[in-house]
């Protein structure tokens, strides 16, 4: 469940509404009991309203620093009338982002790229994982591995991504609520422990990089409850091979609406948490001098398990992991690698500015 | 008797090849200096060229507009298939398609109504947003972007429709009406464009026009070169689509890179002269030291053409290795500044971005052509003159054949001037300053003239002094006695000299100016616009409790209003702001003084264009229809002054807001200037002004911030400065090596004179200090008179040539730093190699120098 | 000195000659001479009486003010710039005081260069200057550049050059000026003995009497004309 999505939501709210009674789509409702097959449910599944191919992580420089890397692709279906025949009617629309942490920089660089699906210029296959706007793309290749490739004015990634588990099941079986209410729910599963090579282009030198990424899918028509403001996420690879996943959507006080995750331990036994079961508490909050906004950036994320309460305290790679993407359009976040003991992962810490609306 | 009067080949064979075998060093100087020639001017080609490329880019994205735009010829379109082609093409970093059609407000007619069309555009707001953001809208609250119903109209829209944000508004085009709400404004839309907007796909469906497009707005990647992007966009053109060249080079009128491209030429013509002027001083001095033998040749039965044929030659194979050493020279050096730039200036706008070098044989061949040709005129007009001398002098003399006594004639030199000076004031052929550029080359070419009576008069008072140190001494009488071989030795330097510090004062005075304009322009912290402005605006009492919003220091409101002055010319924009009318400067960027305003009279002020479009002049008095208070007859107002204004092309007239108010009795004001209290941030502000205004004007405000303006366009002024100050001290260094080369060629000439001397009793030591002597005086008369051409030459360049390629002035501003740096290293330069030339020509045996013939 | 036209005609004949310098002196006003083929002729005189200026005119290096110079009976006054060329490069020979030998040419080729310049084939060319450097005493020198040579030797050189091209008439600038008297008395006499030989007709300007003890007829040039002297 991501920042984009809901601003794309937000966006695409207010249905038209022509004279001639545009003929709007109908959406489905994510339903448990239904199950997932692949590679079919890697690709695309245009008639939901939304649905995203989530990928963070770590990289390593050959120098041996540590860097924090995201790579998205979004599709959305907008509002739009049915019935028109051009080419170019926004029945399906693809957005991609990639953001890269480097402690060194000190801030998140990043880039994106948008546009209509069509004219073989943008397109998501039905089949299986094949993405593309423009120069930008993510496809899964005949052994099963993943090819990310970015490109912006400030940096670029060509990725190989490579999975090395079984697939993670989020939820009951892929049917992963996300609100009080049963339809507020995505399908979702994860792809923990991928393998990543490949190199990053920074200006004009190149550099081999390697590192652990974190791939989720998601695919939805409907996912908030309306009072919420935000929400935090949590993916965590474990370096006993174990993964920890944790989420929780806040209402305008701050008090969880809804909260989940699950912990696949080293030997493959996965506990799903309930939504009870999850509490986030603040250790040190970060204040952007850019926006004034303040994250909870140290947290310490305590899960029931059915051995008993398990605690694991989060600290960021580096502090101003922020992102302000106002000016292209989007809101206010924090996004960036944190790390924990035993293990490596990403946080994203959305409507801490302002509450995101819907 | 023998073959048409010239030389044997055999004997020429010997000659040439004979003079190249003894003297290896002076062929390769010859050469080295015709290479460096061409190497810069190819140089300043190949850089001039991408960086033109880049630099057209930044102000274009700084515009927000496109790179380049494939249009349909016809109505019709062409097929959108066209657009995905294009989109893939190497080069192109994005492609927006557009669907474009004339539309007329539904319910009128074409005929005999009044005149209400506009443009309808149809985009891709992912794609528009990526090549062509000034096409975006501008929405008071947040919409969907996709909304079929959703429009967005221009000013000037909104003000033929009478319409405002929120309201329907149902077009027709061709028969067709599709009924929309207006979205929001077009900020970015030129002013007095009729422009609406809305999403591609509703406006090929509704219009039926689907699976056509009229135009695919292009963005290149960066650093490409342009004309490679459009071969190949031609290669896959069909019928009916074409590059629209008519669009591009109104964007590309834009006086700033017209202006640059003006000022690259001149840079490149800098090169080409003073290397033409480095063979000839190269090739004179050759030839002057070889006169003797071309007198003995003359005297065993040569005849006068082939000797000039002889020298000719000589030069010109000399020019050709000279010359295409030169082009690979030229190119690495591009390539190396390219680079260097790319990687220095690589933060922040063009983030790393390195221009492609473009390459170009044809340049290259027109270069070489070039070179060649600076070496064959530089070796024939001494030649010419050698061979005219009487041998039997020539044989006898070593020396200058001229008499210390008589004053160098100067009657050509002031010939060459008064000419120059003349053909400066003649106006632009056909928008070109042709007679610009002939007077910059007259004037070189009498400067150099002058030279030998300039260098009399330089050295005259030092000449009258007795008691000088014997080696300064000898070192005046030489220059003295010898002013035409001076005056070869300096020619290399005034050419050079003078061409880069009018460049250099010129670039100076430019960049002064854009900064003073952007300042002036935009010298407040924030700016408020109204949205459907022209028809309404603030309120005074609005505008009172505007004043008094948090976080504001000050803000002065005005009103912008177009006004027909001429039933054939576009509108005029009439500005009344808050006026100094003591210090008018201090509210206009003003040209010259303001006149003091007769009792009475209402003042003006005009704009640059306004002024010329409309013939006026400060002092005139004007007649403006204004719509005036209880139907007084339209009042006249005097003109009190010029101000700069680059914002509207069409013209602009500034009055104070009191007369504005007291003659059209109008109190709403349109736009604001805000100064933000110490510590403020704009957002607050601008914040905190919404909120004193009632909400439905509050929704119409628009605040624009233009540090950041102000900021990025000077930095993609300094970036692209870079480069010329580059190339100014890649010619300067080619003006050294011109002193080097001529220098130390002098001197080795002399070695039989240093002989003498040394067989009469002078010390070593004391022929050195001449020769440091020497080079100093030459270096100093040198740069006095470089630095004098050079104003001179700039002042052509900025009151000749740049407003007469695009219609705006300049004030000169003269880079004192660069003066003075160019005059230390000149000196230092000229009487280093005469120090270093004299410690070689020192170490030949005395007695054998005063013994060889030549 | 007789002005009447011999019979077999003068390799050289001057007639009514006047020459003034550019400040307005005039040197010589109203000279006739001439000069048989074979005749070996001295013109002395002093310094700046206008000897070379003489020698000039008669190259065609310079005009005279009014009178008329003829070589193998062709009037200079007659012919273009070109035309004089042509006429030097064929018919005259050359010997100056400041030797003028090419420091770029080997002392062949400078041998060679008036054979060259009447387009003689180079390998013929520098064949015969290498038989005329043995003549005048430089045998198996011919690619010895100038710059190793003394005076006396760079005059042999200039000698051979004077005479490769069988001209009719040698003009010698004080050829002997440079050199020490030994040199200069060794090098006079290969002059002599090699002029003669070729049968050319010389005229000679010196103000060294030693140097026109090797004439046939010793003048005196003042500015009244060319006086015989004994």
């Amino acid at each position: 469940m991501r920042r984009f999505v809901f601003l794309l939501f937000a966006l695409f709210a207010t249905a038209a509404t022509a004279a001639d009674a545009p003929l709007l789509p109908v959406y489905p409702e994510v339903r448990p009991g239904v199950a997932l097959a692949f590679p079919r449910d890697h690709g695309t599944h245009p008639d939901f309203r939304t649905e995203w191919w989530y990928i963070t992580g770590w990289l390593k420089t050959p120098d041996g620093r540590d860097l924090g890397f995201q790579v998205t692709f979004f599709r959305s279906r907008p509002s739009v009338d049915q019935r028109n025949p051009s080419a170019f009617a926004p029945k399906q629309i693809l957005f991609a982002h990639a953001a890269l942490s480097d402690p060194a920089v000190g801030h998140l660089l990043h880039d994106q790229r948008a546009a209509r699906a069509g004219f073989g210029l943008a397109s998501a296959s039905e089949t299986d994982a094949d993405i593309r706007i423009d120069d930008w793309s993510l496809t899964r290749r005949a052994d099963g591995s993943f090819a990310a490739k970015t490109g912006g004015a400030e940096f670029a990634l060509d990725l190989n991504i490579k999975a090395t588990q079984e697939i993670l099941l989020q939820g009951d079986e892929g049917y992963s609520q996300k609100g009080p209410d049963p339809a507020q729910a995505s399908h979702y599963y994860s792809l923990p422990h991928l393998t990543v090579t490949g190199s990053l282009k920074r200006g004009r030198s190149s550099v081999a990089v390697t590192g652990s990424a974190w791939m989720d899918r998601e695919w939805s028509s409907t996912l908030l409850d309306p009072r919420a403001v935000g929400w935090d996420w949590l993916g965590i690879n474990l370096d006993d091979g174990g993964a920890l996943m944790a989420f929780q959507i806040r209402d305008a006080s701050g008090a969880p609406i809804w909260a989940g995750g699950s912990l696949r331990h080293g030997d493959g036994a996965v506990e799903r948490f309930a939504h009870e079961d999850v509490r986030f508490a603040t250790r040190r909050q970060w204040r952007s001098p850019r926006t004034g906004a303040a994250y909870p950036v140290e947290r310490d994320l305590s899960v029931d398990l059915a051995s008993g309460p398990r605690q694991w305290r989060i600290t960021p790679l580096f502090d101003d992991q922020e992102l302000d993407s106002r000016r292209a359009g989007g809101p206010v976040y924090w996004e960036g690698a944190v790390r924990t003991e035993g293990g490596h992962g990403y946080l994203e810490l959305t409507g801490y500015l302002q509450p995101l609306k819907l | 008797m023998t073959d048409a009067g010239a030389i044997s080949r055999q004997a020429m064979r010997w000659m040439i090849f004979g003079e190249w075998r003894a003297y290896p060093g002076r062929v390769i100087v010859t050469a080295i200096v015709i290479a460096v020639g061409v190497a810069l001017g190819f140089a300043v080609h190949l850089i001039n060229a991408s960086a033109l490329n880049e630099f057209a880019r930044a102000i274009r994205t700084v515009n927000g507009d496109a790179d380049l735009q494939v249009q349909s010829t016809t109505p019709l379109g062409f097929d959108e298939a066209l657009y995905p082609t294009l989109a893939r093409l190497e080069g192109i970093a994005g492609a927006s398609p557009v669907f474009e059609m004339q539309a007329r407000l539904a319910g009128t007619r074409g005929n005999g109504g009044p005149d209400n069309g506009m443009t309808l555009l149809g985009i891709d707001i992912f794609r528009a947003a990526n090549v062509t953001p000034s096409l975006l809208g501008q929405s008071a609250g947040s919409s969907d972007p996709f909304d079929p119903s959703a429009i967005f109209l221009s000013q000037a829209a909104l003000d033929v429709a009478h319409l405002a944000i929120g309201d329907s508004i149902v077009l027709d085009v061709g028969g067709r009406t599709g009924s929309y709400v207006i979205a929001g404004t077009l900020p970015a839309a030129a002013e007095g464009q009729r422009l609406a907007v809305l999403d591609i796909a509703e406006a090929q469906w509704r219009f039926g026009r689907l699976g056509r497009l009229h135009r695919v707005d292009l963005k290149l990647a960066n650093g490409v070169d342009a004309a490679r992007v459009r071969d190949a966009i031609s290669k896959v053109l069909p019928a009916g689509a074409e590059i629209s060249d008519a669009e591009s080079e109104a964007q590309r009128g834009d006086g700033l890179s017209r202006a640059y491209r003006v000022n690259l030429d001149m840079l490149a013509l800098v090169a080409l002269l003073s290397g033409a002027f480095l063979v000839y001083s190269a090739q004179s001095l050759s030839v002057a030291r070889r006169r003797p033998q071309f007198a003995l040749l003359r005297v065993l039965g040569v005849r006068r053409r082939a000797l000039v044929l002889q020298v000719v030659i000589e030069g010109g194979v000399v020019g050709l290795i000279g010359a295409i050493s030169g082009l690979a020279l030229g190119f690495a050096l591009a390539q190396g500044a390219l680079r260097l730039l790319g990687g220095d200036l690589g933060a922040g706008y063009f983030n790393g971005a390195t221009p492609e070098l473009a390459v170009t044989p044809g340049a290259g061949a027109v270069f070489l052509v070039l070179g060649l040709a600076a070496a064959l005129a530089g070796s024939a007009l001494p030649a010419m003159e050698a061979a005219r001398a009487q041998p039997a002098v020539a044989l006898k003399n070593l020396g200058d054949t001229t008499d210390p006594n008589t004053v160098p004639d100067s009657r050509a030199a002031i010939v060459l001037l008064a000419t120059g000076v003349g053909a400066a004031l003649m106006p632009a052929i056909n928008e070109l300053p042709l007679f610009g550029y002939l007077s910059i080359g007259l004037l070189l070419a009498g400067g150099i003239a002058g030279m030998p009576l300039l260098a009399r008069l330089l050295l005259a008072p030092l000449q009258r002094r007795a008691g000088l140190a014997l080696p300064l001494d000898l070192a005046l009488k030489r220059l003295w006695g010898a002013p035409s071989q001076a005056a070869i030795a300096l020619c290399g330097i005034v050419a050079s000299t003078s061409l880069v510090i009018a460049m250099a004062v010129m670039v100076s005075s430019f960049r002064g100016s854009v900064e003073d304009w952007l300042t002036a322009v935009l010298p407040s912290d924030l700016y408020l616009r109204i949205e459907g402005g022209s028809n309404g605006g603030i309120p005074p009492d609005v505008q009172q409790a505007m004043a008094t919003a948090t976080g504001l220091a000050e803000i002065h409101f005005g009103k912008v209003s177009p006004i027909l002055l001429s039933p054939n010319r576009p509108q005029v924009g009439l500005v009344a702001r808050d006026m100094d009318l003591a210090n008018p400067e201090r509210s206009l960027a003003l040209l010259g003084r303001s006149l003091p305003v007769p009792q009475g009279a209402t003042p003006i002020w005009l704009s640059e264009a306004a002024m010329r479009l409309y013939k006026q002049r400060p002092g005139d008095l004007m007649t403006l229809p204004l719509a005036t208070t209880n139907g007084a007859p339209a009042p006249r107002f005097f003109i009190a002054g010029e101000w700069r204004d680059y914002g509207r092309q069409h013209g602009a007239i500034a009055m104070d807001n009191r007369d504005y108010t007291r003659l059209t009795g109008d109190v709403l004001r349109n736009e604001g200037a805000i100064t933000l209290a110490p510590g403020a941030r704009a957002e607050d502000v601008a914040a905190a002004l919404r909120a004193k205004a009632p909400p439905n004007l509050a929704q119409r405000f628009f605040f624009i911030e233009p540090r950041e303006i102000r900021a990025s366009a000077l930095r993609v002024f300094d970036r692209s400065f870079t480069v010329t100050y580059l190339l100014e001290a890649i010619a300067l260094l080619v003006g050294l090596a011109g002193v080097a080369a001529s220098f130390s060629a002098q001197t080795l000439a002399r070695t039989k004179e240093f002989g003498m001397l040394r067989h009469i009793g002078v010390k070593k030591r004391q022929i050195t200090l001449m020769l440091v002597g020497e080079g100093a005086l030459l270096g100093i008369v040198g740069v006095t008179a470089g630095i004098g051409l050079g104003i001179a030459i700039s002042q052509v360049l900025i009151h000749v040539v740049n407003p007469q390629s695009f219609h705006w002035t300049m004030d000169t501003k003269l880079p004192f730093e660069l003066f003075a740096i160019v005059i230390v290293a000149l000196v230092v330069a000229a009487s280093g190699t005469a120090l270093l030339a004299g410690r070689r020509a020192l170490g030949i045996d005395a007695v054998r120098a005063v013994r060889e013939d030549w | 000195m007789q002005s009447a036209p011999a019979n077999p005609p003068s390799l050289l004949s001057l007639q009514a000659l006047r020459k003034s310098v550019p400040g307005g002196r005039v040197l010589f006003d109203g000279l006739d001479f001439s000069l048989k083929a074979g005749e070996f002729v001295a013109v002395m005189g002093e310094s700046g009486v206008g000897k070379s200026t003489l020698l000039n005119l008669v190259a065609g290096l310079d005009v005279a003010d009014s009178g008329s110079i003829a070589i193998d009976g062709v009037a200079l006054d007659t012919l273009d710039d070109d035309a004089r060329t042509t006429l030097r490069r064929d018919r005259v020979g050359f010997v100056f005081q400041a030797f003028h030998i090419l420091p770029h040419l080997n002392l062949a080729q400078n041998v060679a260069l008036p054979l060259i310049l009447q387009n003689l084939p180079a390998h013929d060319a520098t064949r015969r200057a290498g038989e005329m450097l043995a003549h005048v005493g430089l045998k198996g020198s011919d690619h010895v550049y100038p710059r190793q040579l003394s005076g006396g030797e760079l005059q042999r050189v200039a000698i051979a050059r004077a005479l490769i091209h069988r001209p009719k008439l040698i003009l010698a600038d004080e050829p002997t000026g440079n050199l020490d008297p030994e040199t200069a008395t060794r090098i006079l006499d290969l002059f002599a003995n090699e002029v003669r030989e070729s049968g050319a007709g010389v005229l000679l300007v010196t103000h060294s009497n030693r140097a026109a003890a090797v004439a046939d007829k010793i003048l005196q040039l003042t500015s009244k004309g060319l006086t015989q002297r004994d």
